[in-house]
């Protein structure tokens, strides 16, 4: 009897799981096998050269290390301001206000946009002389501040961060939403009366009680931020001088334009070591925090 | 029993699962656009088709070509089924960079198209090196082509002394500007670097945006860069740089590169063109005027926006060299090696046809540069006769085609920087030969 009923909730997941595993798991099983060859994906000619690719990487590949950098920089981003804008919208529009579903609808709807649609819009809001960023400056007489950001190697990447920030904020959002709507009246109320102020009662009865939803906010932010890509190529390319490429893009590039499937798989494999390293024992920590 | 009654449904669901995953599909050519394509999936006649499967004794082909020549070879294949009912094509038009990425993508996952429109040199050879295109050298001497095609246009479709694709344009670039501009300014056609530069001049003191360039894909301002080669290095070094047989730190590319700092500093491209898109960048030139260097399409290019091309003149570029040798380059449409030969047959078909005198001649006013030997000239493009006769006394392979796709982006990204002032032309320069140096320590 116990057999079967141990038996019974794998049957359940099998289904799931044998998708998983054959869409996900076993070619991500595949690109590390390909990633220590030199291949160019598609001839006879294959050479196995170990560590080799993942070596050359960083000794190597100064775009490589520029990728990372800009990753860690829209990772790092993410988890601040992209987290706090949407815990700070959660938490305004979690109030009783007038309108707030239509706010509601409003500052989610980037989210369900495309990235190329994204980049698309936000190139021409940045275009140096028809763009509606530098005919506003004009207007408020900080002319001055105008300049081609894109094609510059010192701002592009931050302000193609700010069109992703525009784009990727409706998601911790509506999740913070949900949280918060899931929290009970009765500590606040224990807490007005004990004469706690707004930050006490946020610091020491919303955040801890939010601690399950941050877990998904955290891992999914996280996640996206190590594989953004298509806001990237939409909006510069990569460009100016390789200054924005993320390790998606150098992949991309590095797989399909010039044919190094080695390489590629490297940067891919990498970028899954990073996430795991950062995600995994965030995870464990909080989820047993938030246990206890 | 009754727990079996309960997990049956399971296993049912479980076993449907698993068919799914492992049925497949028909993955032969023909997969749907991915980054960039139009989406455009329905044979020429709006019929739904499989991707490529035969259907009694009809057989399915799949065609992928670019956005830029749909306006007439989609006609021109809706004729061609009409005169094979046997034949069905399946079209997929895709932007210019897009495909490029949709035949590595379909090349790597073994899904690529019957047949598919590519450009020569480095973009084609990738396909014809790895056995992905069709050798065509027999099909060529059984039909013909030497009859048919310009001798320059199958030479260009060669790899390694064997052709791998059907010539479809034989294409060269030139500058273009609106004669309206030059009659306004008591201009002529440059002979020399200087003139040139000096006309510059007087349009950016006129509040003409010279050289309307979008540098995003690098593309549309190597155009220059290379003629800035051709014009310091001399036709002979220059065809040594792009066959990676002289070292690129000679002086010849860093004076061409400081020659592009130059105009960049005086304000001759627009603000912040480094990542403008092309597309947008070829405002500039459609409303307010500028140079274009531009291809054979260019007249067709212009007519789609709206433009009459017989308002541009057209100039070489005063390399000051010899016969001052235009950039040029063939277009072809090449036939998956591993296709069966029943599509093989109809995909040559397919692709003869559309580049056949005929029909080449019927639809010439949009055709652009043809790769004939011979073709009807036409007012709705004027220029295209004048360039093939102009490509005839010299020629060189367009740099993103001649370089090995590494190392043109490298030159993308070191000129990127030279503008930028990230890098002096010198160390430019030296990028580059790292970048060439890398290339074949990975490719001996």
């Amino acid at each position: 009897m116990r057999l079967k009923a141990n038996f019974a909730p794998w049957l359940f997941l099998f289904p799931a799981l044998f998708i998983y595993l054959m869409v996900i798991v076993l070619p991500s099983l595949y690109s590390l096998a390909l990633s220590f060859f030199d291949w160019n994906g598609v001839s006879a000619d294959k050479k196995f050269v170990g560590l080799g690719n993942y070596i050359s990487l960083i000794t190597e590949d100064t775009v490589f290390r520029t990728a990372l950098k800009n990753n860690l920089i829209w990772l790092i981003g993410s988890l601040t301001i992209m987290i706090g804008l949407g815990l700070t919208f959660a938490l305004i529009l979690n109030r009783q206000l007038k309108g707030r579903v239509f706010f509601r609808s409003i500052f989610y709807y980037p989210y369900v946009l495309s990235g190329i649609i994204v980049a698309i819009v936000w190139s021409w809001m940045y275009h140096p002389s028809k763009g509606f960023v530098t005919f506003f400056l004009e207007k408020i007489g900080l002319e001055a501040l105008a300049n081609p950001w894109l094609s510059d190697p010192k701002t592009a990447l931050y302000a193609i961060f700010i069109a992703g920030v525009w784009q990727g904020v409706g998601l911790p959002m509506v999740l913070f939403l949900a949280g918060l709507q899931a929290i009970p009246r009765d500590p606040y109320e224990a807490a007005i009366i004990d004469g706690a102020r707004p930050f006490q009662t946020f610091r020491y009865i919303t955040l801890p009680l939010l601690r399950d939803t941050f877990v998904i906010v955290f891992a999914t932010t996280m996640v996206g931020a190590m594989k953004v890509y298509d806001i990237i190529y939409g909006m510069t390319g990569g460009g100016p001088m390789n200054s924005t490429q993320v390790l998606s893009s150098w992949m991309y590039y590095q797989t399909f334009k010039y044919n190094y499937i080695g390489i590629g798989s490297a940067i891919s494999w990498y970028l899954i070591v990073i996430c795991l390293i950062v995600i995994v024992p965030y995870v464990i920590f909080i989820s047993k925090r938030s246990h206890h | 029993m009754r727990n079996m009654r309960k997990l049956s449904p399971l296993l049912l669901v479980f076993c449907l699962a698993f068919l799914a995953a492992c049925g497949g599909g028909n993955n032969s050519s023909g997969s749907t656009p991915s980054t960039g394509g139009t989406g455009n999936n329905t044979d020429s006649g709006g019929r739904l088709n499989d991707q490529g499967s035969s259907s009694g004794d009809k057989v399915a082909i799949s065609f992928w070509g670019i956005d830029g020549i749909s306006s007439y070879v989609e006609p021109i294949i809706k004729e061609f089924e009409q005169e094979n009912p046997d034949v069905s094509v399946e079209i997929s038009w895709f932007s210019t960079d897009a495909i490029k990425e949709s035949l590595k993508v379909a090349a790597s996952s073994r899904t690529l198209p019957d047949v598919w429109f590519n450009w020569g040199g480095s973009f084609a050879s990738f396909y014809s090196a790895n056995g992905l295109a069709m050798d065509l050298t027999q099909v060529a001497t059984d039909h013909n082509w030497t009859g048919i095609y310009n001798p320059a246009a199958i030479e260009l479709a060669k790899y390694d002394g064997k052709i791998y694709s059907v010539p479809f344009h034989l294409a060269s670039l030139g500058v273009f500007v609106k004669k309206d501009l030059y009659e306004q300014y008591g201009l002529q056609a440059p002979k020399t670097l200087a003139e040139l530069e000096n006309h510059m001049a007087i349009m950016h003191e006129n509040g003409i945006t010279p050289l309307p360039v979008g540098g995003k894909y690098g593309w549309m301002l190597m155009r220059w860069t290379e003629q800035l080669i051709e014009h310091y290095a001399g036709p002979e070094l220059h065809d040594q740089l792009s066959a990676l047989e002289a070292s690129w730190t000679d002086q010849s590319v860093v004076k061409a590169l400081t020659k592009l700092k130059e105009w960049s500093d005086k304000g001759y491209f627009p603000k912040g063109f480094i990542t403008m898109a092309p597309e947008e960048a070829e405002m500039y030139m459609y409303s307010d005027g500028g140079y274009a260097l531009e291809g054979t399409w260019f007249d067709q290019t212009l007519t789609s926006n709206g433009y009459d091309p017989n308002n541009y003149l057209f100039f070489k570029f005063p390399n000051e060299q010899g016969a001052v040798r235009m950039s040029s380059f063939a277009e072809g449409f090449q036939i998956n090696a591993e296709t069966s030969s029943e599509k093989q047959e109809a995909a040559i078909k397919l692709a003869e046809y559309i580049t056949s005198p005929d029909v080449v001649n019927k639809y010439i006013n949009e055709y652009g540069a043809p790769a004939l030997s011979e073709f009807a000239s036409t007012d709705a493009a004027p220029h295209v006769t004048v360039m093939a006769g102009e490509v005839s006394a010299g020629n060189f392979l367009i740099t993103d085609q001649a370089l090995p796709q590494e190392v043109v982006d490298k030159l993308f990204e070191v000129t990127d920087a030279v503008i930028l002032n990230a890098m002096t032309p010198e160390q430019a320069a030296a990028e580059m030969q790292k970048a060439v140096d890398q290339y074949k320590a990975n490719n001996p």
